[in-house]
């Protein structure tokens, strides 16, 4: 009985994960570890906010004038409410606005980049494998898009995407109007990493192979191709997304993104702003904190992760 | 030897500049125009009044005063009115002021393409006497005449002429929009829209000089805080407005002052009278359900006005009932009383309308125009939310805005109103008669409100002499705009101006700042 070999289990996909040399140079590097628990407390407390929130700024039936302008941890003078963070001029509670601010910023940040991901693979995939005028007109239209700076280009998006919507849409409109700015001005990037990479992936003897037996180019390039590409384009990800974030928050800041009914992080930044001169700093500090906190985490975490990928670094 | 003679000619034409008082104002809103005959907005006819006259003027207490003219009489039974024109005055090229300018102008700002027109209603026949003696012929007798045309500016014919602005082109405008060439104390030698305009004194004004400036400099900067910070730098001399919430802070800096007035202005909310369906709902499509006074009602009972002024305004305004505010000729002060703020009540109102869930709406506001005007109207439309009338906010630059409101976009709408006559005619003939070319009455009146009996005793008030009799007949369409909620009257706009603690200026309620009043130390 005891020469019965003990079937060898196979190991967990936890396990995979855990023993991998991605997770031991996490655990190695603890900027890497902090800013991962940053950003993961700050997404959960957006995912769910409507549960952590004592209000819902977006309610606008909910809110109190008379509320406005408390400091933090201050009975309100007229109403005698307490506010962690203390309210806005509409006698929004700061504290729920940023909650529910960050999950606009977070949403627009992650779609916009996740646009500009798909648009930029599908391009530089093409461009890289097919070549020729097709590969060329795509890379001279990145190269022209990339002398303007993006936020202009996003600007200029948001301009005409604002005036071809009619009025009654535009508040629902202009979250997907700012995904779309974003995303277009960003995909520059993606497709000039992928179509380096593709140029390179596709004279290997895998690639040839697949073309020998007859497999499509877009077969070839969707299941060889882009799963050899992908490493570059997960570190591009990571960190155009504190980018996007940037992004949403400077264009909101200048008015042009979330509608103030709706405010993002950058949209309560612009509000705070008036009041700085007059001392109630707390409707521009915390929000600012916040965009300060989650755009630096992500923006390490990208670090360590071009770092960790990068087998020249280890 | 050549290139140092220029540099001492240079530097001898910069010499003086070196004890030159210089003054540096900034505003939010840039005036649109130079034309002082194609916008009538206070931005466009407070800055021009530097640059052009009228026949009259306001003093600094806002009395009448001669400026052009030097008297004025009525002629015969209250037929018109004759002006005798002050002699040897001239306009900034040289050109002589003479009658012909007077008519050339009378025309020019009555033609049908300047926004001005409305104020010569009025007026039958404009007659040169003789070179410095005009007569304005009225319909019917007009006792405030004089005082309705001191933003009435006069312009040299010759020049309009052959700069071919004889006529004010609004739109695209013309040589005229950004050149001037009036009678006033200053020129302007620069202008660059929406950057900055210089202003130098007119060696050859006719009037006595109070002020000791040698090159005065306005520059549009929009957001309050960044005009506040130039203030507190020191960069600008003179910020308009400062934002109320700073108020407080600023008085306590020494080198800063804080004046502060009412303003003449009333914050208002419109209603599309007219209109047949609502342009920006979800639901409603196929009514209008402003046409209803108790809709009407129910807004103004929706809005809690003490707290918006408590907490947007920090107790620096006032309410106000009526289109005009208390410190104007016409006011009624038994009408002084608003609709209280009573959610219940409005939401019983609006069910009587047949709209007990309410009903969605497109609300027009502007954000760079009165005093917090974005946070007043989010503010506004929380509170209409609480009774069931759920607005779309859209706030935008104002620029923008007049052409919307102009072109019906909207389903309710925010406006602010100076009387520039300081009297409560003035708002009736622009905002509550019935619309019409013709009698060049309603030109603001963008909802179309209209009422047989406003109409009626609109030209009754502006003919009758005895100020009884007026005042009845402004007791009783007051009360009829009052009664039908023709529009919301809110609150009065609070004037806030900043300065340098070393500059000396002159406060008016209609928010004109006189460069000629200025005095650096």
């Amino acid at each position: 009985m005891s020469d019965v070999p003990i079937p060898v289990k196979p190991k967990s996909r936890l396990r995979i994960a855990l023993d991998s040399d991605l997770y031991y140079t996490f655990r190695r590097s603890p900027v890497a570890m902090v800013s991962a628990a940053v950003v993961l407390l700050l997404v959960l407390s957006a995912v769910f906010a409507p549960l952590i929130a004592p209000t819902n700024p977006f309610n606008p039936a909910s809110l109190n004038l008379m509320n406005g302008f408390t400091a933090p941890m201050t009975p309100n003078a007229f109403t005698g409410e307490t506010f962690l963070l203390g309210t806005d001029d509409q006698g929004r509670d700061v504290f729920s606005t940023i909650l529910y601010g960050m999950r606009i910023s977070l949403f627009v940040g992650v779609a916009a980049v996740f646009f500009a991901m798909v648009l930029g693979i599908t391009l530089g995939l093409i461009s890289g494998y097919v070549g020729g005028w097709t590969g060329t007109i795509i890379m001279r239209t990145a190269d022209v898009q990339l002398t303007f700076p993006s936020i202009l280009v996003a600007m200029l998006i948001f301009g005409i995407a604002k005036g071809v919507t009619p009025v009654e849409y535009r508040d629902q409109m202009a979250i997907w109007v700012l995904i779309l700015a974003i995303g277009l001005s960003d995909w520059v990037q993606f497709a000039r990493v992928v179509r380096g990479a593709t140029l390179v992936e596709k004279n290997k003897e895998y690639v040839q192979a697949a073309r020998l037996i007859g497999r499509t180019p877009g077969a070839i390039m969707l299941r060889h191709i882009l799963p050899n590409v992908l490493s570059p384009v997960l570190v591009i990800a990571t960190i155009s997304l504190a980018l996007a974030i940037i992004a949403e928050a400077t264009l909101s800041f200048l008015g042009v993104g979330a509608p103030p009914t709706q405010p993002s992080l950058g949209t309560l930044i612009r509000i705070g702003q008036g009041f700085l001169f007059s001392g109630e700093w707390w409707i521009l500090l915390f929000p600012a904190v916040t965009l300060l906190a989650l755009a630096l985490s992500v923006n390490l975490l990208g670090d360590w992760l071009r770092d960790a990928l990068n087998p020249r670094l280890r | 030897m050549r290139r140092s003679l220029r540099l001492a000619a240079i530097l001898a034409v910069f010499a003086p500049a070196v004890q030159a008082e210089e003054f540096t104002w900034a505003v939010n809103t840039d005036p649109q125009t130079m034309d002082p005959h194609a916008v009538n907005s206070a931005p466009v006819l407070g800055f021009l009044n530097n640059v052009y006259e009228g026949l009259v003027r306001r003093g600094k207490d806002m009395t009448v005063e001669p400026a052009l003219a030097t008297a004025w009489e009525p002629i015969g039974n209250g037929e018109g009115w004759r002006f005798t024109l002050r002699q040897g005055v001239t306009f900034h090229d040289g050109a002589e002021f003479t009658a012909q300018d007077v008519l050339f102008s009378y025309q020019r700002a009555s033609n049908e393409v300047s926004d001005t027109r409305s104020w010569f209603a009025p007026v039958s026949d404009v007659v040169v006497v003789d070179d410095y003696t005009v007569d304005f012929m009225t319909s019917a007798p007009n006792p405030i005449f004089p005082g309705s045309i001191a933003n009435w500016m006069i312009m040299d014919s010759g020049w309009a002429e052959a700069n071919n602005a004889a006529l004010p082109d609004k739109e695209n405008g013309n040589y005229a929009t950004l050149n001037t060439n009036g009678t006033g104390a200053f020129r302007v030698t620069a202008r660059e829209p929406g950057l900055r305009t210089v202003l130098e004194p007119f060696e050859g004004w006719w009037g006595e000089t109070e002020h000791n400036i040698t090159r005065a400099e306005l520059t549009p900067i929009q957001n309050p805080a960044t005009a506040l910070a130039a203030l507190l730098s020191g960069d600008v001399d003179f910020i308009n407005p400062v934002p109320i919430q700073d108020v407080a802070r600023l008085k306590e800096n020494p080198d800063v002052d804080v004046i502060q007035g009412i303003e003449a202005r009333v914050i208002m909310l419109g209603f599309p009278h007219e209109a047949e369906t609502l342009k920006f709902s979800a639901e409603t499509t196929d009514a209008n359900p402003f046409a209803d006074v108790r809709v009407r009602q129910a807004v103004a009972h929706a809005i809690n006005v003490p707290a918006i002024l408590q907490t947007i305004m920090r107790g620096n305004a006032e309410e106000v009932s009526q289109l005009v505010s208390e410190a104007m000729q016409g006011y009624v002060p038994e009408l002084a009383e608003r609709p209280a703020y009573d959610p219940d009540r409005a939401r019983a109102l609006l069910a009587e309308a047949g709209y007990p869930d309410g009903f969605s709406f497109g609300f027009k506001c502007t954000n760079d125009r009165y005093l917090n005007d974005e946070s007043v109207c989010q503010a506004i439309t929380g509170m209409m939310a609480q009774v069931g009338l759920k607005a779309t906010l859209d706030a935008m630059p104002v620029q923008n805005y007049w052409p919307e409101l102009r072109a019906d976009n909207y389903d309710m709408f925010l406006l602010g109103w100076s009387p520039g006559t300081f009297d409560a005619e003035h708002p009736i003939r622009f905002l509550a008669a019935t619309p019409n070319e013709e009698k060049r009455v309603g030109s603001w009146n963008f909802g179309g409100y209209s009422n047989a009996r406003v109409d009626e005793l609109l030209p009754m008030i502006q003919s009758e002499i005895d100020p009884v009799a007026r005042q009845a007949m402004i007791d009783e369409t007051t009360k009829i705009l009052q009664d039908e909620m023709a529009y919301l009257p809110m609150y009065v706009q609070p004037l806030v101006w900043g300065i340098r603690s070393n500059i000396e200026v002159t406060q008016r309620p209609d928010d004109f700042f006189i460069l000629r009043w200025v005095t650096v130390n």
